[in-house]
């Protein structure tokens, strides 16, 4: 017997039936939702969007200061990136800083979130405060002062010589590895407090039944921490690494102030050499555009990878 | 509803109200736009824009009340401005063609004239017809400031090098400041492994990484990163090679010490760790800060480098005055033709406070100049740095001046860290090659 295709109950086309016209009080409620939103809307398009787009055009474009014209062909821009070496040189840079500090700093963050979580824990606002200070402080000025105390006759160097660690001083900021270091170490001290900060809200939307579940079931505090903690904290993981992906990859500020771009370019970020490009040589912003992009690109990747592997909606 | 309806409206008023007060507010927080420009009759006021309070501001202030004895209406609105933030400025103004922002005078680097003059000609003022008498300046040094053969901008801050020794040290080890005067850099060399010898002290010092002591190597030699028409010249430049190779002897055996910042090198010659230091004349500011080194220092000239067409005399730094677009161009050129380029008596009371020593040729024949200065032991070094002015070759610096240096700064970083030599310059010659195409 063959068997019976039952066709739909409902038909695959929604059909909207008699359209209802919204009642007045309905109509004015929306009205008003828009009158609010059409402001920032505006405001954002004009502001934001705008600018990107003209951003875009301006990275199709060659010539120097105002004397811009369309490039033949419109992508000369980003191809002649491929040749840049300092480009490449910063680019590699970058991804080191992101592979290595991120990491740490996430894990860092999310172990003092939960020791700071402990309700028996004294002193636990000083130590809140205390982690969260260096995220307070701004960029510029503890830029300058690692460089001060990174210096060659600075603090560190002192401390270490008079503690017999060393029987030198170290080149600091003059040596390829060790200036890539100290930007690593100032990422760490001044973003753990502010990771700290998202995980320990995290932690306290975390039904403490589930621990105390899991403590009944023998599980001691190590495990719970692996399996009934940090699952649930999922959505705060992935927003703190999309976050910490985006602000790595425009890194700025340190390479500009602590390094100055380090020993021969080797500790330059690529918003530094943007910055380079556009303001201190020969001032080129068609490729200082298309160079923004490149980077937009990359943090647009970087974060729809990260959603795909982090935001599974069970 | 009407109460409804009113608040709708007034939250929307209320948050476009906000917006368009936000957009103003950051109008307001711009310098302000010079009023007088445009007028045909000469006004009374003069913005400037200039860094460093205790030199070039201080200087224009000077020059105010020299004008001031022959026009008393006239009013000089001086805003400090770093370097670092006046080029960035002057780039955003261009690119957006505001060119009311700009005030009526503004200091310029030498070396990014070249390239700011060929970027954005709309910033500046061609003054050639101006009434400043720019013969009476140094040719290399208006050089920096004329393109295709129009002036845009009035010398003033000497960058004259000068070699700048400590007397006393260097009679310690046997030698006086003749033995150091016109000689070449080989004798220089040996001399100063004596001196580490018996004194213990370097010769020199400098910022790791930073090529001034090679730049001003290469201009003493007569030649340039970038030739005539604009190419750079990074490799098969045979100064540029001896300059280095110069540069690296002096730092393995000893006499040149490598420090890491601004701060360390001044601290170097401050708290007396090396012997002389070799800079434009600006640094005898700095030098004269260390109080109880007065009487211990003097100066001579440059050694020269091992090529045909060496001198003794070189360069680094130096700043000019441009007049802008929207400058009431009458007064501010005969403001600089009257006091910069015109007036003794200015350049007589600059001089001793702030160490500002004239490119403009006639001032050098003032008493002032001759008078001994005692912490150069009495020597009349101005009048010193007045004569070697006239024979600093000129420099091409092109628009693309900061790409060839900073290559040049990261091949002496490799070349110092082991590489070879012609390998670097020839990987600096294509960074420029990049950044020119």
């Amino acid at each position: 017997m063959t068997p019976v295709v039952v066709p739909d109950r409902a038909p695959k086309k929604k059909s909207k039936g008699p359209r209802i016209k919204p009642s007045p009080m309905a109509r004015r409620r929306s009205l008003t939702g828009w009158m609010f939103l059409i402001p920032a809307a505006v405001l954002i398009g004009v502001m934001m969007f705008w600018p990107m787009l003209q951003a875009l055009l301006l990275s199709f474009q060659t010539g120097r200061g105002t004397a811009l014209e369309y490039a033949d062909p419109l992508w000369f821009n980003y191809d002649r990136m491929l040749d840049d070496e300092i480009f490449k040189l910063t680019v590699g840079n970058t991804l080191l800083y992101l592979a290595i500090q991120v990491p740490i700093m996430l894990v860092s963050a999310l172990v003092l979130a939960n020791i700071l979580n402990n309700p028996r824990l004294k002193f636990k606002s000083f130590w809140r405060t205390a982690i969260f200070l260096p995220a307070a402080i701004s960029l510029v000025s503890y830029s300058l002062v690692f460089r001060t105390i990174f210096a060659t006759d600075g603090l560190v160097n002192d401390w270490m010589l008079a503690l017999g660690f060393i029987d030198s001083p170290i080149n600091w900021l003059g040596n390829t590895n060790t200036a890539r270091f100290v930007i690593i170490l100032g990422l760490l001290w001044r973003w753990t407090g502010y990771n700290m900060i998202f995980y320990l809200a995290g932690l306290q939307n975390i039904d403490p039944t589930t621990l105390e579940a899991a403590k009944m079931d023998g599980a001691g505090p190590i495990r719970t921490f692996f399996s009934v903690t940090i699952p649930q904290l999922k959505p705060m993981i992935l927003l703190t690494v999309i976050m910490s992906t985006n602000g790595t990859i425009q890194l700025f500020d340190e390479s500009f102030n602590l390094t100055r771009g380090g020993p021969a370019n080797t500790s330059m970020t690529m918003s530094h050499y943007l910055y380079e490009v556009s303001f201190q040589n020969n001032p080129n912003f068609g490729y200082g555009a298309a160079l923004s992009y490149v980077i937009l690109m990359m943090v647009a990747v970087l974060a729809a990878i990260q959603m795909k592997v982090g935001d599974k909606r069970d | 509803m009407k109460k409804f309806r009113s608040g709708v409206a007034l939250a929307a008023t209320a948050t476009f109200a906000l917006t368009l007060a936000a957009c103003s507010g950051g109008d307001s927080d711009d310098s302000s736009a010079d009023p007088g420009s445009g007028d045909d009759a000469m006004g009374t006021t003069l913005t400037v824009w200039a860094w460093d309070p205790a030199f070039n501001i201080y200087a224009m202030e000077e020059a105010a009340k020299v004008y001031q004895q022959d026009h008393p209406d006239f009013v000089l609105d001086i805003q400090e401005t770093t370097w670092e933030d006046l080029q960035p400025t002057l780039t955003t103004l261009a690119q957006s063609q505001e060119f009311g922002e700009l005030p009526d005078i503004f200091l310029m680097q030498n070396n990014a004239f070249q390239k700011n003059v060929i970027n954005y000609p709309d910033l500046f003022t061609d003054i050639t017809d101006s009434g400043v008498d720019f013969s009476q300046f140094p040719e290399g040094v208006t050089a920096y400031s004329t393109i295709d053969g129009a002036n845009f901008g009035v010398p003033f801050d000497s960058g004259t090098a000068i070699n700048a020794m400590r007397t006393d040290i260097l009679e310690e080890a046997g030698y006086s400041l003749d033995d150091f005067t016109d000689v070449s850099w080989d004798e220089f060399i040996e001399l100063g492994k004596d001196v580490l010898d018996k004194t213990g002290k370097p010769m020199l010092s400098g910022i790791a990484g930073e090529p001034d002591t090679i730049l001003m190597m290469l201009q003493s030699a007569g030649q340039s990163l970038f030739d005539a028409e604009g190419n750079p010249t990074i490799t098969d430049n045979e100064a540029l090679e001896e300059a280095i190779a110069v540069y690296a002897e002096m730092v393995e055996s000893g006499i040149y010490l490598e420090v890491n910042s601004w701060d360390e090198y001044i601290g170097s010659i401050v708290n007396g760790n090396v012997v002389s230091t070799i800079n434009g004349v600006w640094i005898s500011g700095s030098i004269q800060t260390a109080e109880d080194q007065a009487g211990m220092w003097g100066v001579t000239n440059l050694p020269a480098v091992d090529v045909s067409g060496a001198t003794h005399y070189s360069a680094n730094g130096g700043s000019s005055w441009a007049i802008s677009s929207n400058a009431d161009v009458a007064l501010a050129a005969d403001f600089l033709a009257s006091t910069f380029a015109g007036s003794t008596d200015f350049y007589d009371t600059i001089l001793p406070s702030a160490g500002a020593v004239a490119n403009w040729l006639p001032a050098g024949e003032s008493d002032v100049y001759a008078e001994p200065q005692e912490f150069f032991g009495g020597q009349p070094i101005y009048a010193d740095v007045i004569e070697f002015s006239a024979g600093v070759p000129a420099n091409n610096t092109g628009a693309y001046y900061y790409e060839a240096r900073d290559a040049v700064g990261v091949a002496i970083t490799q070349i110092m860290g082991g590489a070879d030599p012609a390998t670097a310059l020839g990987e600096a010659q294509s960074t420029v090659e990049f950044a020119m195409g």
